[in-house]
């Protein structure tokens, strides 16, 4: 039955192309791809609808409502307004600068914590890495609370000084400034750059750091060689990640309850609910975004780059 | 292994304990040791008591707890049906239109919370859809904040999934919606599940967004713990805040068991 | 393996039979054509084997058949039904591919039941349908089993009993033993020989890099390089009477010399030769399989100095340098074998000597 000898010899195939006619033979193929594209297309719509109902025809209403005036006329006299008061100026500055130092502080401590945690393995190290994510699921407010009690104006840290020093009061007060923000997001969002490093740092082929010590290299000069260019992509996106999500955080701002600590989300929500200018609070919502999905757009860029 | 010495090991653990402890350990433990506490004016906490719990598990902070857990799992269940469908349909876009559903879903991320639960607040509190002083103007803004993640996750899930099983179950006759139906997103289980622990997880903690929008009968949990610190009664804030931990830890736990069960390879 | 066994799972007896046809199937990836004009025909109840290199189309081709790509022009009919522009799923060909692709949430006996339930087979059947696949694969104890639970043979198995159940006109197999063992690819060769019996209406479509897979299972085997076919043909055709240098070279192993060729003979280094094959023009090439070539005198000797010499347990092989160019004998265990530079002669028989057709080798 499979014996070949049933199957006649068969001529050897003419290469000629000309067969069937390669347009006649295009025409099934293109026509079925056009409809499954459309296909396609129909089946994203029902989420995007939904999208644009729930989140993009809002954000339009916020741009929109940042250039009425109160008279109800179409303006961009809002946002001259906005920009001229001294609040507004104060918020965008501590909101960048503290964004910035946050970030810088993040990708330091955790490039140091994520290369000892990777490359200078002890027992229980994996467990540091299951505490990172565990950490990463907790609201970022909680921190804040916790500062309150290591450094607050009776907290542990003053009361081991007094305890100490016999004084009446501690020197440790920088909660309510910007500092103590600082502190509170350096530490929530340093969990957002290791993560991304350890991943990283795993791919790495150890053989070339041996290599490396085999040929005489010190430690700081593997991490300078080998680690930190290794490195490079995942620090840079987490580090946008981190920059775009310290210039929206809120709830450390909150929790801290410094009146001289003004964000710009603070300032949204002050605005909105507080005073109920809403038009105010929509001009600064719109500077927010502005800078945020800007330096997020970057962020993507960055991360696809990196392959994360 | 980049430390070869004995002391350059040990210095390097030293670094990490001084860095991580003080940073990251401390600040959960004191919560923790607070909330059983009365007084803390020195260096360590005074008068032990289990009070504050009491107080955490019953009448009004009981139903936060129970509000936040509502809302969470509304968030979750509506951003992994939108998200996740998103994801899967973007998959069999083209290059291009792929890229265009990325950036609509991954746009609340980038959006500040405050200004998603303006935005909210600005759209949902005229007719037609007048939505504000309801619960579901809290659940729509967290399902809005949740869904990117959601996305992210099945979308990158989406991506690994080899496309041969696709491809076995059509060459076997089976029509898109039925390899959709009883291959792919079986396959999916553990991903979605991931995400879905994600998105509890964020929706527990949500506090941006939901401090502009909630009704006066849909006190989700950390607001409460905001109102509690905001009074002055950081001990009751620390037992709420345990609670809110616990609570979310407890949800991510029982999620993993049952992705254990659902993972197949 | 008797003819009773087939009427279960078989393709009703006698109905519709069908094969594959290439109708000058192109498809290129942006600017990189991937199949170029293929013009092939797998007739009903024949394995075809696809032989090639990576790289050669040879995947390619087969995906078109399942559409899984789409042709840029040209048509794939199977049997006498169109069926480029259907989707695959329409188009009721059986695959195994060479990870096997088997559902890891489900157990084999719902891996072998997915066709049928998404073609909404009746209810009553396909308990029969699913047992008599894994009955042929052999595989019929594991029905309860995961996947992961499976060792990769049997996981083959369970591959083909899939493809199977669905009782297919036509089973494509990509390069299905790549993924086993040397010992457990012969066992599986000799299986699929034996499901061929068993299913004689079936037409197979059979991609391999491996020679010996496609020598031994195909009725015809269609040689493919830089996506073109080169030659088609069955095992002996291609073994004793390549078309093209490419062919010789890859299916076995060849000797290939430049020879001159006038009066109905060839030439080599003033040499008459005898050969096969096809005597016209002027100048050609030989190719001599080196285990047709014996050490010592005897019909068309060629002398020449020994420049390689390999131990290979039971044989030895030769490589003797005539005018130039290389000649490779491989002979039975020498008891005494030449040294490096000795002159030696070597000879073959002039049915063992083919001269490729004129046109016919390789270019570019």
């Amino acid at each position: 039955m499979a014996d070949a000898t049933t199957t006649e010899p068969r001529l050897r195939q003419p290469r000629d192309t000309a067969t069937g006619g390669s347009w006649a033979g295009k025409m099934p193929g293109a026509k079925r791809r056009g409809r499954g594209r459309t296909q396609a297309w129909l089946w994203a719509l029902p989420p995007v609808a939904v999208l644009a109902l729930v989140f993009l025809y809002p954000l339009a209403l916020v741009i929109q409502q940042s250039f009425t005036t109160d008279m109800g006329e179409t303006s961009a006299e809002p946002y001259s307004e906005v920009f001229a008061s001294q609040a507004f100026r104060d918020a965008l500055g501590t909101t960048v600068w503290l964004a910035v130092g946050s970030t810088i502080g993040c990708l330091v401590l955790g490039f140091v914590l994520a290369t000892i945690v990777a490359f200078v393995p002890f027992p229980g190290s994996r467990a540091v890495a299951k505490f990172i994510d565990v950490f990463l699921s907790f609201p970022s407010f909680l921190i804040t609370l916790a500062l309150l009690f290591i450094y607050g104006t009776v907290g542990m840290a003053n009361g081991i000084w007094t305890d100490a020093t016999g004084a009446s009061a501690g020197p440790i007060d920088f909660l309510t400034t910007p500092w103590g923000v600082l502190l509170a997001e350096v530490t929530f969002f340093t969990p957002f750059v290791m993560r991304p490093l350890l991943a990283a740092f795993s791919q790495l082929d150890t053989a070339q750091l041996e290599v490396a010590s085999s040929l005489g290299a010190r430690p700081l000069r593997i991490i300078r060689q080998i680690i930190l260019p290794e490195a490079l992509p995942a620090l840079g996106a987490g580090g946008a990640l981190v920059l775009v999500m310290t210039l929206n955080e809120f709830g450390i701002v909150l929790f801290t309850g410094a009146k001289d600590v003004t964000t710009l989300p603070m300032l949204v929500y002050s605005k909105a609910i507080l005073e109920s200018d809403y038009t105010a609070a929509c001009v600064v919502a719109v500077v927010n975004i502005a800078i945020s999905v800007g330096l997020y757009s970057l962020y993507r860029v960055v991360s696809r780059r990196a392959g994360a | 292994m980049l430390v070869h010495s004995r002391k350059g090991r040990w210095s390097a653990w030293a670094i990490f304990l001084a860095l991580f402890l003080p940073l990251f350990a401390l600040p959960l433990l004191v919560i923790a040791v607070a909330s059983f506490s009365t007084n803390w004016s020195g260096a360590f906490p005074s008068g032990f008591t289990s009070g504050h719990y009491e107080k955490a598990i019953r009448g009004a902070s009981l139903q936060a707890l129970t509000t936040s857990l509502l809302t969470a799992a509304a968030a979750s269940v509506l951003a992994l049906a939108a998200g996740g469908w998103a994801a899967l349909a973007a998959h069999s876009l083209r290059s291009r239109g792929r890229r265009v559903l990325d950036a609509l879903f991954m746009l609340p991320v980038a959006v500040p919370s405050v200004v998603v639960g303006l935005a909210v607040l600005v759209a949902f509190s005229k007719p037609p859809m007048l939505l504000n002083g309801t619960r579901w103007i809290v659940i729509i803004a967290h399902t809005i904040l949740v869904t990117a993640f959601a996305y992210q996750s099945v979308s990158a899930a989406v991506k690994r999934l080899d496309p041969a099983y696709e491809q076995a179950a059509a060459s076997l006759g089976a029509r898109p919606a039925y390899v959709l139906w009883k291959v792919k997103l079986p396959l999916l289980l553990p991903s979605l599940n991931a995400a879905a622990g994600l998105c509890f997880a964020l929706s527990m903690g949500e506090l941006s967004a939901t401090i502009m929008l909630y009704p006066p009968d849909w006190l989700p949990l950390p607001v409460s713990i905001y109102t509690a610190t905001d009074r002055g009664s950081l001990f009751t804030g620390s037992a709420l805040a345990v609670v809110l931990m616990g609570t979310t830890l407890l949800v991510l736990l029982g999620l993993s068991r049952i992705r254990t069960k659902a993972t197949y390879r | 393996m008797s003819a009773p066994a087939m009427t279960a799972a078989a393709p009703a007896a006698g109905t519709r039979a069908s094969g594959i046809r290439f109708e000058g199937v192109s498809v290129a990836y942006g600017d990189t054509v991937v199949l170029d004009s293929l013009d092939l025909t797998v007739e009903p109840g024949e394995v075809m084997a696809l032989l090639g290199p990576s790289g050669s189309g040879k995947t390619t081709a087969l995906r078109a058949v399942a559409g899984f790509v789409t042709p840029a022009s040209g048509r794939v009919f199977i049997g006498d039904r169109d069926v480029t522009g259907l989707p695959p799923y329409k188009r009721g060909v059986g695959m195994v591919v060479q990870q096997y692709a088997l559902f890891p949430h489900m157990k084999v006996e719902d891996n072998v039941a997915f066709g049928l339930k998404a073609q909404k087979a009746p209810r009553g059947e396909i308990g029969g349908r699913v047992a008599e696949a894994l009955r042929m694969t052999g595989m019929d104890a594991y029905a309860g089993r995961y996947p992961r639970e499976l060792s990769g043979g049997q996981q083959q198995r369970v591959a083909i009993a899939r493809a199977l159940a669905i009782q297919p006109d036509v089973l494509l197999l990509d390069e299905p033993l790549s993924a086993l063992d040397a010992q457990l690819r012969a066992g599986m060769l000799a299986e699929l020989a034996r499901l061929h019996r068993e299913l004689p209406d079936l037409s197979i479509l059979y991609v391999t890099h491996d020679q010996v897979e496609a020598l031994t299972l195909a009725d015809r085997i269609a040689v493919m390089d830089k996506a073109r076919l080169r030659d088609c043909g069955t095992p002996q055709e291609l073994y004793r009477r390549p078309a093209t240098e490419f062919t010789a070279s890859f299916v076995g192993n060849a000797n290939l010399l430049r020879v001159a060729v006038a009066d109905g003979a060839a030439s080599l280094d003033g040499t008459r030769l005898e050969v096969s094959g096809d005597v016209t023009g002027t100048e050609g090439t030989l190719c001599v399989r080196p285990h047709l070539v014996g050490l010592g005198d005897g019909p068309n000797a060629l002398r020449g100095a020994v420049t390689g010499l390999q131990w290979r347990g039971s044989s030895h092989r030769v490589t003797v340098a005539v005018a130039g160019q290389e000649v490779t004998a491989e002979v039975r265990e020498l008891r005494t074998p030449p040294g490096l530079g000795d002159e030696v002669t070597v000879h073959f028989a002039a049915e063992d000597a083919h001269l490729l057709p004129q046109g016919g080798a390789l270019r570019g």
